[in-house]
């Protein structure tokens, strides 16, 4: 493996190698060997290739982080071992249904913006579904008779329904839903960015609003060609699907690089739960300093092997680790060595004394104390 | 940025103005980033004021597996970006000085970013503005260096010299963004 | 004129879509500069922007400064007439609320006589307002029932000034200079929590050397990095003066020629203070006798130094004694009416200065004059355009006031910017008095405590909606401007008066349309007293970034240094108080056997009303506590945060232990910030200074008990 990924001169190239091996395969498979290779969707398929190579370039270098290695390497650790296996499975139902589908911790932050964001992520999950089901032809419509419409997956054929049915109704329809979905919930967002200044402080414009737009746009002309052919008999049908294949690529291609690359870093909160802190704010490591539970024994030997690994010495006198130590009495250490004195944890049994003469009184200058001094000169 | 943030620890009096006003500043969401705290409240009134360093390597971003704290081109540390946090809680315990504060509700990590929104224009951050003792001031970086000066020469004076190695212990703090 | 004042150079955040109005903070004497964000579309106040050219703070706020603004738009506002029924109240409108007032008013006037009726004002308010707290007892209503809440705060500072300085300005050198002081001696004050903008310019000063000697009972933030504490017992202030001055004398440390030629009693100062040795100053006050030396040699050497007092000192039942002793230290070394040097007392209310000066006291008229005086009577009624015979006789104090409710001379009380239901000492006789009273009518903006035992409530703006000028504690005036329009049906109190007088006939005495026409016929009113503000105008005032007075021309610089030639006295000199020592009213006895003390937290504003409205107080300190040795804890084995419950002869209360090194082993500490079950006023002594007639907050005894 050292060996091919040497030849490649880096990992990130290697994968993205594989990844497009793979998909073409995916592809080869669903259209038949490639005989029902929709060609109109030529420009989706090179777009779709290159959001793919992406994917991987961003997420294998994410990868090769020390911090998320290590947290990657414990959660397949504990994913091993047998003993966790209930907690496994809990942390992963929990965190796919609060966190993933729900996304309930949006919604603590404010109705309006759990709302737009629960639009915006499942209608972009569902737009990229379909787009991708049916640019590698992984999947599509086989007419049975007059009156049935059969699903074929990877050449497989799977649910025949009617084509004037519900189900029939919602899959022929699943872009236009979650396009609308977006194209709500991009607005939503977008106003939101206009109103509130406090959004304005910290966003960039190439990887927060850019973006936005450009999902705008392809949310904008897609719903558009749906209504040329539905309502306008088609009117500039041609012009818009056009605009529509220009602003997708774009989508796609700049997907990897702007805010909307956290879709796929997300499912890792489950190794909070997994790894980590099994109910939500309950602390099981003790602060070697005041006692106070803090933390957890995996979670702080990882921080500190993180640490370590990149260079970091935060080796206290007494042998521990500043993270061994709670946040607030990591504070209090800072201040006690600023304030000249000992820390507060020593073996001293003194009292806290912090008019220690050395800073205090007098910040600055200081005037002799004969000045003052009873039998001195007036 | 010219001018760095200088904290003179004894100066406080633990009034909480620089915690009240950080409420204030945009983008702070009504949470207050920075800490006062009692050193030992049972044996004295002296407190301190605590915020980020802004450190140039800083050690909550490198500790963050989901890389969401990022740092500004003015070399100012955010908090951790909302949309990629995974609420796993590692640079509370990465962080040296025990800054970064958490957020269960929300699942979000939060911490000083010097105000970000004054600051870029060189205007004081909201603690340093209002701080009634001087304790957290905004400075050039030239006064800071005289203020430490001052400091070391007093240092000496009662007897304790500092070495090359600890001589940052004798000093007060001074953080912030400058150029060397 | 410009909503947004900003030097040349100054930078400050402004955000698109709002402005900022440039005013003072609403809570204490300070008055900190800052300018207020307003939203332009909703019109509705969104923050605080520091105003970093404001020469006093230089933008620096406390956390109550830096919170103000939400009261302005805060949910609890009250914003319609409240009218008491069945029990209850009930909105309803201002004819309605009016008819009710006119009604009862006259019925009692008719049945009890003019002095039926009583006004209780309040100095957090702007001077036109306390000008017109005065003139609206006396002339709308006729009374001479009129005092202010001023009473229970700041009347002993004036009182002793009075007597010693001849005029009562808080301050007589202006707050910059502090900074170039050699010394400051502060006594009874914990500026620290209480005026924390004032810090700036003492760390400043600590900063090129000065030193601190600071007496208090408590480490207070400030106390712990003072060069000499003299930890003294509550109410022994006279007895440390007196004391320290004995070794000034001694020493050799007197200005001579200072208080040859410009000090009156130098001699019967001496003998008063001869028999207060440093031994015997130390048995009274429990302060030893080392720290006493050096704090005279330190005070004694010192070229510049500044005395500063405040409600520790004052609130005793010798407060007027105390502050001239602690004067007269100052005018023994000679430092009033110099660069750098003087006396102050930190005035605790917002408009603490300019309140107490305009005729809102039982026995004043506006510009410091005297209603026992009838040149005064005859120049003020000639302003008002009424007959000298209709003015009013001076009425009681404050506290005295409820005296009079309890024999039944007043039937009905107006309470305008005020809550003595948590501020006034020995609660309950304050409540009964309330209920005894026939009709009660309290303007406020909130339902405070005293509100509720209200019959109508008029709802009143804040302090943002309306414009007008202050004083702060230096003596300089102000400009307060309006920041949005004032919320529902509220009014301000000017307007709450001018109503009020209209249906008691008197309309035409208070025929105003706007603040500046008040402010204009106020100038008048001051003119030729010792405040005189007759030079003044708005225009002025924003230009010169505030006035000093006295200001008696319009072409006149105003007077940040008072007392340069002469003295405010009769004969231009000071008067040095020989005074001998007095214990307090109350002391500990078997019964009761430590002393309780109250005071401020830096989180809150005297009677809470406010500051317990606001989230980010709230969180910091909720609830009172009692402060106190471990040593005095262990006596009831008492751990940190058990409850605690302490018992005087007028009261009792439960709170939970603090317990803290930094206070004396024989006190206990009370924080006076909460109404109802946990005021400490219920506690407190109101023994009453003989001349300022101001309660004795600060000493009273009291037993403990674990609860």
């Amino acid at each position: 493996m050292k060996a091919i990924e040497k030849s490649f001169n880096s990992k990130a190239s290697m994968n993205s190698f594989f990844v497009v091996i793979f998909l073409f395969f995916t592809m080869w498979i669903g259209t038949g060997q490639f005989t029902k290779v929709d060609w109109m969707l030529f420009g989706y398929m090179v777009a779709s290739f290159i959001f793919f190579i992406g994917m991987t370039v961003r997420l294998t270098s994410w990868v090769m982080r020390p911090a998320t290695h290590e947290m990657i390497k414990r959660s397949i650790q504990n994913m091993k071992a047998k003993k966790r296996q209930k907690r496994n499975v809990k942390a992963i139902i929990k965190t796919l249904i609060d966190n993933i589908i729900l996304q309930k911790y949006i919604f603590k932050r404010g109705i309006y913006r759990g709302i737009q964001h629960w639009l915006i992520a499942w209608g972009c999950i569902g737009s990229l579904a379909i787009t991708f089901g049916l640019t590698f032809g992984w999947m599509h419509f086989k007419l049975v008779d007059a009156t049935t419409y059969q699903v074929v997956v990877f050449g497989v054929p799977t649910l025949k329904m009617h084509p004037d049915g519900l189900l029939a109704g919602l899959i022929f329809e699943g872009l236009n839903i979650t396009a609308t979905m977006l194209l709500i919930g991009v607005i939503m967002a977008i106003v939101r960015r206009i109103k509130n200044h406090d959004t304005q402080v910290t966003q960039r414009a190439e990887f927060d609003l850019v973006p936005l737009y450009i999902l705008l746009a392809m949310t904008g002309t897609g719903l558009l060609l749906t209504v040329s052919y539905k309502l306008l008999g088609g009117w500039m049908h041609p012009q818009f699907q056009l605009l529509h294949q220009v602003t997708t690529v774009l989508f796609l291609v700049y997907f990897p690089f702007g805010k909307l690359f956290h879709l796929p870093i997300r499912p890792m909160a489950v190794a909070v739960p997994m790894n980590y802190q099994e109910e939500p704010g309950i602390d099981t490591k003790e602060c070697v300093g005041c006692g106070e539970l803090y933390s957890s024994d995996d979670q702080i030997t990882d921080v500190q092997t993180i640490l370590g690994k990149q260079m970091f010495d935060f080796k206290t006198n007494d042998g521990h680790q500043l993270s061994d130590y709670c946040p607030a009495c990591r504070r209090k250490i800072r201040v006690m060595s600023q304030l000249n004195m000992k820390t507060p944890f020593g073996t001293s049994a003194e009292p806290v004394q912090t008019n220690n003469g050395i800073h205090i009184p007098g910040f600055g200058r200081e005037r002799a104390e004969t000045f003052y001094d009873a039998k001195g000169e007036k | 940025m010219k001018k760095v943030m200088y904290l003179e620890f004894e100066r406080c009096i633990g009034c909480r103005s620089c915690q009240a006003a950080c409420r204030e500043c945009g983008g702070h969401d009504a949470k207050e980033r920075n800490y006062v705290e009692y050193i030992d409240f049972f044996e004295s009134r002296q407190t301190f004021p605590m915020m980020c360093m802004q450190c140039k390597d800083p050690a909550c971003a490198k500790v963050c597996p989901a890389n969401a704290i990022q740092i500004t081109e003015e070399g100012v540390v955010l908090s951790a970006m909302e949309e990629k946090c995974i609420g796993c809680r590692n640079c509370t315990f990465g962080c040296p000085f025990g800054i970064p504060k958490f957020d269960f509700e929300e699942n979000k990590m939060y911490k000083c970013d010097m105000c970000y929104d004054r600051t870029k224009y060189d205007i004081s951050p909201m603690c340093a503005s209002v701080c009634p003792s001087d304790a957290i001031r905004f400075i050039d970086h030239d006064e800071m260096m005289e203020l430490r000066r001052r400091r070391t020469q007093m240092n000496l004076i009662e007897g304790k010299k500092p070495s090359e190695n600890d001589k940052w212990q004798y000093v007060p703090e001074f953080f912030g963004v400058y150029s060397d | 004129m410009t909503q947004f004042v900003v030097k040349p150079g100054v930078k400050n955040l402004q955000h698109d879509g709002e402005k900022l109005i440039t005013t003072h903070c609403c809570y204490c004497g300070m008055q900190c500069g800052m300018h207020i964000r307003v939203n332009e579309k909703t019109g509705k106040v969104v923050g605080v922007e520091p105003r970093y050219d404001w020469p006093v703070t230089l933008g620096k706020l406390c956390p109550k400064g830096v919170t103000a603004y939400q009261t302005v738009d805060h949910p609890e506002r009250i914003t319609k007439p409240l009218i008491k029924k069945n029990g209850k109240f009930v909105e309803s409108s201002w004819t309605e609320a009016l008819d009710l007032i006119e009604k009862n008013f006259k019925e009692l006037q008719a049945k009890h006589g003019k002095d039926a009726l009583s006004v209780f004002g309040g100095v957090s308010m702007t001077n036109e307002k306390c000008y017109l707290v005065g003139k609206y007892a006396r002339v709308a209503l006729g009374t001479r029932y009129v005092d202010y809440n001023g009473r229970f705060c700041m009347s002993s500072a004036a009182g002793g000034f009075m007597k010693t300085l001849g005029i009562d300005r808080g301050s007589t050198l202006p707050w910059p200079e502090l900074e170039h002081t050699d010394c400051f001696f502060m006594a009874g004050s914990n500026t620290a929590e209480c005026h924390p903008t004032t810090i700036q310019w003492l760390w400043k000063a600590r900063d090129k050397g000065a030193k601190m000697i600071v007496a208090d009972p408590r480490e207070t933030p400030t106390a712990r990095i003072a060069d000499v504490h003299l930890d003294l017992k509550a109410g022994t202030d006279s007895a440390l003066a007196n004391g320290l001055m004995h070794l000034i004398v001694k020493e050799g440390y007197v200005d001579e020629e200072y208080v040859n030629e410009r000090c009156n009693n130098y001699e019967e100062l001496k003998t008063s203070v001869e028999k207060f040795t440093p031994e015997y100053t130390s048995k009274i006050t429990g302060v030893s006798v080392g720290k006493l030396v050096k704090a005279a040699h330190i005070f004694g050497r010192s070229p510049r130094s500044v005395v500063m007092f405040a409600r520790g000192v004052e609130q005793q039942s010798k407060g007027v004694d105390n502050v001239c002793l602690y004067t007269s230290m100052a005018l023994l070394r000679g430092q009033i009416g110099k660069f750098a040097s003087g006396v102050a007392t930190f005035t605790g209310q917002g408009n603490g200065q300019g309140g107490r000066e305009h005729g809102q006291k039982a026995d004043a008229l506006p510009g410091y004059r005297k209603i026992d005086n009838p040149d005064h009577v005859n120049y003020v009624s000639g302003v008002w355009g009424i007959d000298p015979a209709e003015m009013p006789k001076a009425g009681v104090s404050a506290y005295e006031m409820f005296d009079e409710i309890q024999k039944g001379n007043i039937r009905a009380m107006h309470v305008i910017c005020s809550n003595p239901a948590v501020s006034a000492p020995n609660n309950h006789y304050i409540w009964d008095g309330f209920k005894k009273l026939d009709f009660m009518v309290v303007s406020d903006f909130f339902l405070s405590e005293t509100a509720e035992f209200a019959d109508v409530v008029l709802p009143a703006t804040t302090w943002a909606e309306d414009e007008g000028t202050t004083t702060n504690l230096e003596g300089r005036v102000i400009r307060i401007r309006k920041v949005k329009d004032p919320i529902g049906d509220s009014k301000t109190d000017w307007e709450i008066m001018k109503l009020i007088a209209e249906r008691m006939g008197k309309g035409s005495y208070f025929n105003y349309d706007n603040v500046p026409q008040i402010f204009e016929e106020f100038r008048i009113a001051s003119k030729g007293g010792k405040a005189d503000y007759s030079g003044m105008t708005y225009e002025r005032i924003e230009n010169e970034d505030g006035l000093f007075w006295p200001c008696p021309s319009e072409d006149h610089p105003g007077t940040p240094t008072m007392f340069q030639e002469t003295f405010g006295t009769p004969d231009g000199k000071a008067n040095l108080a020989a005074v001998d020592w007095q214990e307090p009213n109350e002391n500990p006895s078997d019964a009761y056997p430590h002393i309780l003390t109250t005071g401020r937290v830096v989180f809150h504003y005297l009677s809470g009303t406010q500051t317990r409205r606001t989230d980010f107080l709230m969180e910091q300190c909720p609830e009172p506590y009692a402060e106190m040795h471990p040593h005095l804890a262990s006596k009831y084995a008492l751990q940190d945060g058990d409850t605690v419950f302490l018992e005087t002869k007028r009261g009792s209360m439960s709170v939970k232990a603090r317990i803290t090194k930094a206070i004396r082993e024989d006190h206990v500490f009370i924080p006076y910030h909460w109404g109802k079950e946990l005021s400490v006023n219920k506690l407190t002594n109101p023994a009453l200074d003989p001349t300022s007639r101001m309660p004795e907050f600060k000493v009273c005894a009291v037993k403990l008990k674990k609860a």
